[in-house]
C-alpha cells in the first residue's frame, strides 16, 4: 500500500494515521471530501516529507528533523476557559481588544469564542462542521492546486479550524483574533486549516495567534487560505509562541484581488523547529502586499520562513522586510522567490532581510531568488548579517548606560524597525512588550 | 593663573607619562603625556590633524579600540584606566564626541531619559518622573535652539552636522558631568552655531568641574576662554601655556611649534 520511498518512521507514522482514522475524520461520507482527502493523501504518500535535495526545504529537511508522527491530538481537551485562553497567549497578546476565535488543539471552540460583535459583517463557521457538506466556494478553496506535500498532508488530515467570510465593504475596526491553541496531555500532532474569504472593499486585520499551554510536545501543521476581493484593505498578523518542544509548520496561501493593500506580518518567538511559508499572489491588478516578519529565536531554536511572491498580473508591488535577532546556536532562515510572469508589466518588488547575531553559534541563511519573464519591472533584494555595532555601544555606554541595558537597547531598536510595520497600535505594542521581555530572559 | 586656586591631585585630571597604541596593531599614537586639569579650570588641547586629539579623548572615556601601554590617567585622584566607559561616565567623564553616533530606532527622548536615569542610578539619586524629565529637557532644548520635533527621532539620524554637535552639549547639559571633554565641537558650526554651543558651554563652568577643549581652530576660544592652551604634535604635548597662545598660534601655524602643518 504504502509506496516504496516512504522509509522513515514520522513519514510511516503520518500515513498509517490517516489509514486508521479517516472514517472519524469530518468530512467522512462525502464523497467530494473523501475524494479530496485520498487524492491528497497519495501525493503525500508518492513523495513523503520534504527534505534539503528538493530546492524550498534546503535549510530544514523534514526528513531528518521530523522523528516520529506523533498520534492525533483528542478532540475534546478537557474543559478550558477564557483564563486558559488569556494564559496561553500571555498577557500582552490577552490584553488585544478583539473579536475572538478559538481553536483548541484542532477543533474550532463557539463556547470559547466571542463574536457577537461581528453581527452581519462577517459569518463564522467550524471548518469541521464545514466540511459535513461542503459548498462549492469551499470546495474551490479546498482544491489542492501547489504540490506541496505538507499541504497534501494537511488536506489529508484536517481535522477542523475556522472559515470566515467577511462581507463586501464591511469595516471590522477590532482585530479578528484566530488562537489555535495546544493543550493536550500528551504528545500529539494538530492539523488545521483556516479559510477566510474577505468581500470586496472590505477593510479588516485578522490576527492568528499558535500558542500552547504547558510544555507537551506538538506537531502542527496549519494551513490559512486567504482570498481578499477589490479594493480590500487587509492587515494579516501571525504570532507564533509554541512551547519549545513544538514543531511548528505553518503555510500561508494569500491570493488577492484587484486595487487593494495586504499588509501582513509575522512574529515568531516560539517552537523548537519553526517553518512559515508564505506565498501571496496577485490576482488583479493595481495591489500591494508587504510583508514584513521578525524572528527572535536562541538555544537550538531553527526558525525558516519561505516565502513565494506570484506577480501574475502586471502593476503589482511587493516588499519583504525581515529582521530575525538569533543568540546561541539558533538557526534563521530566509527565502524569498519573486516570480514575475511574462506581461506582468510594471511589477514593483524589493525585499531585505537582516540577520543580528548575538552569539558565535548562530546561523543566518538568507536566500532571495527572483524569476523575472517581463522586460518592465523594478525587482532588487538585500540581505545583511552581523552582530551588535560596538561603535553604538561604546556611545551608549559613554552615556553612563550599562552594558547589558545598552545591548538590549540596540536589539529593541533592530527589532522595533520592522514592528514599525504593525499598522495596528495595540498588536504593535504587544509585540514591542514582548520582544522586550524575550531579551530580558536572555539569561535564564 | 590668576585667580586659580591651587588644587589636589584629588581635584583634577591628572595624566602621567600616557603611552597609548592601537589595540590591533603596534601603532603608537600617544608618546607620553603629560596634562592637568584642575576642577574649575577650562583647559583648550589643539594640534594639527592627526596629532593624537580624538585618540586621548577617547581613552579618557574608556574605548576599548586602544591600549595604554605606559603611565596612567586619574580622575579625583583614583585610577580610570581600569573602568568600563559606563563607569566612567557614572564617575563625572563626558566625551562630546567629533563625529556623534547615528542610532536607528532609538528615539532621541528614550536615550535621553535611560541615559540621565542611568547616570543617577550610579549616583545613587531617583529616576525623574516623566513631567520632570520632560520640564528639564524642554528648558535645555530651549537654551540650545534645539526643535521638538528632533526629539521624537531616532538619535542623530538625518541630523546635520551641527545638529549633532547641539545634541552632545544637550546631553552634557542633562548629565551635569563634572570632566567635560568637547572634541572638536565647534568643526561643522556656523558662527552662530558656535555663540549657542559655547553659552551652553559656558554655562557649564563651574569650580566643580574640569573641561578640555579639543580644537583645531582658535575660532571657539574666543566664546569659551581657557585658562591653560596646549599643543598636542605627534602624540606629545610640545607647549603650554596662557590664553594668548591660542592666538599665537593662529598667527604662526602649527609649523612654528615643530608640528607638521595641516
Ligand atoms: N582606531 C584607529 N585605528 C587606526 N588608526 C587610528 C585609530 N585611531 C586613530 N588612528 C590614527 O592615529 C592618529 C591620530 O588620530 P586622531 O587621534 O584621530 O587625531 P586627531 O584627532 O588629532 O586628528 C592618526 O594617524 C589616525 O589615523
Ligand atoms: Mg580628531
Amino acid at each position: 500500500m504504502i509506496p516504496e520511498i516512504l522509509k522513515t518512521r514520522a513519514e510511516q507514522g503520518f500515513a498509517d494515521q490517516f489509514i486508521a482514522g479517516k472514517a472519524g475524520l469530518p468530512g467522512a461520507g462525502n464523497a467530494w471530501v473523501e475524494g479530496l482527502r485520498d487524492a491528497a493523501w497519495k501525493t503525500y504518500a508518492a513523495t513523503g516529507l520534504p527534505h534539503r535535495r528538493i530546492e524550498e526545504w534546503k535549510y530544514t529537511d523534514l526528513r531528518t528533523l521530523l522523528r516520529d508522527a506523533y498520534p492525533p491530538a483528542p478532540a475534546l481537551a478537557e474543559a478550558l476557559n477564557g483564563d486558559d485562553i488569556a494564559q496561553a497567549l500571555g498577557k500582552d497578546m490577552a490584553g488585544i481588544d478583539c473579536h475572538l476565535l478559538v481553536v483548541v488543539d484542532g477543533h474550532f471552540r463557539a463556547g470559547l469564542s466571542d463574536v457577537s460583535g461581528l453581527a452581519d459583517r462577517a459569518k463564522v463557521h467550524s471548518l469541521g462542521d464545514a466540511l459535513g457538506d461542503p459548498e462549492d466556494w469551499l470546495k474551490s478553496a479546498l482544491e489542492q492546486t501547489r504540490s506541496d506535500t505538507v499541504l497534501a498532508l494537511n488536506t489529508a488530515l484536517m481535522t477542523g479550524g475556522v472559515v470566515l467570510r467577511i462581507e463586501e465593504d464591511a469595516s471590522i475596526g477590532k482585530p479578528v483574533h484566530i488562537v489555535h491553541l495546544f493543550a493536550a496531555k500528551d504528545a500529539a500532532s494538530i492539523t488545521t486549516r483556516n479559510i477566510i474569504v474577505i468581500g470586496a472593499g472590505a477593510e479588516v486585520t485578522l490576527l492568528e495567534s499558535y500558542v500552547s499551554l504547558g510544555s507537551t510536545p506538538a506537531q502542527r501543521n496549519s494551513v490559512t487560505d486567504l482570498r481578499a476581493g477589490d479594493g480590500s484593505r487587509v492587515q494579516h498578523v501571525k504570532f507564533q509562541n509554541e512551547n519549545l518542544s513544538s514543531v511548528h509548520l505553518t503555510n500561508w496561501m494569500t491570493r488577492l484581488g484587484a486595487d487593494m493593500t495586504y499588509n501582513a506580518f509575522q512574529f515568531s518567538i516560539g517552537a523548537s523547529l519553526a517553518r512559515n511559508q508564505i506565498s501571496v499572489a496577485f490576482a488583479g491588478e493595481g495591489t500591494s502586499s508587504h510583508l514584513s516578519s521578525a524572528v527572535m529565536a536562541r538555544g537550538k531554536q531553527h526558525n525558516d520562513t519561505t516565502v513565494v511572491i506570484d506577480h501574475a498580473v502586471p502593476g503589482c508591488e511587493s516588499r519583504e522586510f525581515s529582521k530575525l535577532v538569533l543568540d546561541d546556536a539558533a538557526r534563521g532562515i530566509i527565502q524569498c522567490k519573486v516570480k514575475v510572469h511574462r506581461g506582468a508589466q510594471k511589477s514593483d518588488g524589493y525585499q531585505m532581510a537582516r540577520g543580528l547575531l548575538l552569539s558565535e553559534g548562530a546561523e543566518f541563511y538568507s536566500k532571495p531568488e527572483l524569476e523575472i519573464f517581463a522586460d518592465d519591472v523594478v525587482c532588487g533584494h538585500g540581505s545583511t548579517s552581523g552582530q551588535v555595532d560596538e561603535n553604538l555601544m561604546f556611545y551608549l555606554r559613554s552615556r553612563g548606560i550599562p552594558e547589558a541595558q545598552a545591548r538590549a537597547l540596540l536589539i529593541t531598536a533592530f527589532v522595533g524597525e520592522v514592528l514599525e510595520k504593525i499598522a495596528n497600535e495595540d498588536i504593535r505594542a504587544a509585540f514591542m512588550n514582548m520582544a522586550e521581555t524575550w531579551l530580558a530572559s536572555e539569561d535564564e | 593663573m590668576a585667580g586659580v586656586k591651587e588644587r589636589k591631585t584629588t581635584e583634577m585630571l591628572e595624566i602621567k607619562n600616557l603611552h597609548v597604541k592601537i589595540a590591533d596593531d603596534d601603532t603608537k599614537i600617544l608618546k607620553g603625556i603629560n596634562l592637568r586639569v584642575p576642577k574649575g579650570e577650562v583647559h583648550a588641547l589643539m594640534g594639527p590633524n592627526g596629532s593624537g586629539k580624538s585618540t586621548l579623548a577617547y581613552v579618557l572615556a574608556g574605548k576599548d579600540d586602544y591600549e595604554i601601554t605606559d603611565g596612567s590617567i586619574t580622575w579625583n585622584g583614583e585610577d580610570i584606566t581600569g573602568m568600563a566607559p559606563d563607569e566612567r561616565a557614572a564617575a563625572g567623564i563626558f566625551l562630546a564626541f567629533q563625529y556623534p553616533i547615528e542610532i536607528p530606532g532609538v528615539a532621541t527622548m528614550t536615550f535621553l531619559r535611560t541615559s540621565l536615569n542611568a547616570i543617577r542610578k550610579a549616583r545613587g539619586e531617583a529616576e525623574l518622573s516623566t513631567p520632570d524629565f520632560i520640564r528639564l529637557v524642554r528648558e535645555k532644548t530651549k537654551a540650545l535652539d534645539i526643535k521638538d520635533d528632533k526629539l521624537k527621532r531616532p538619535l542623530n539620524v538625518g541630523f546635520s552636522g551641527g545638529e549633532k554637535k547641539r545634541q552632545e552639549i544637550l546631553q552634557m547639559a542633562l548629565l551635569e558631568p563634572s570632566l567635560c571633554v568637547l572634541d572638536e565641537t565647534d568643526s561643522g558650526l556656523d558662527i552662530d552655531a558656535v555663540k549657542i554651543v559655547s553659552e551652553g558651554v559656558n554655562a557649564l563652568r563651574g569650580p566643580e568641574r574640569a573641561m578640555l577643549i579639543i580644537t583645531h581652530y582658535q575660532r571657539l576660544l574666543n566664546y569659551i576662554v581657557p585658562d591653560r592652551v596646549h599643543v598636542l604634535s605627534d602624540g606629545k604635548i610640545v607647549r603650554s601655556g596662557g590664553k594668548e597662545l591660542a592666538l599665537e598660534l593662529e598667527e604662526s601655524g602649527y609649523a612654528a611649534f615643530g608640528a607638521a602643518a595641516a
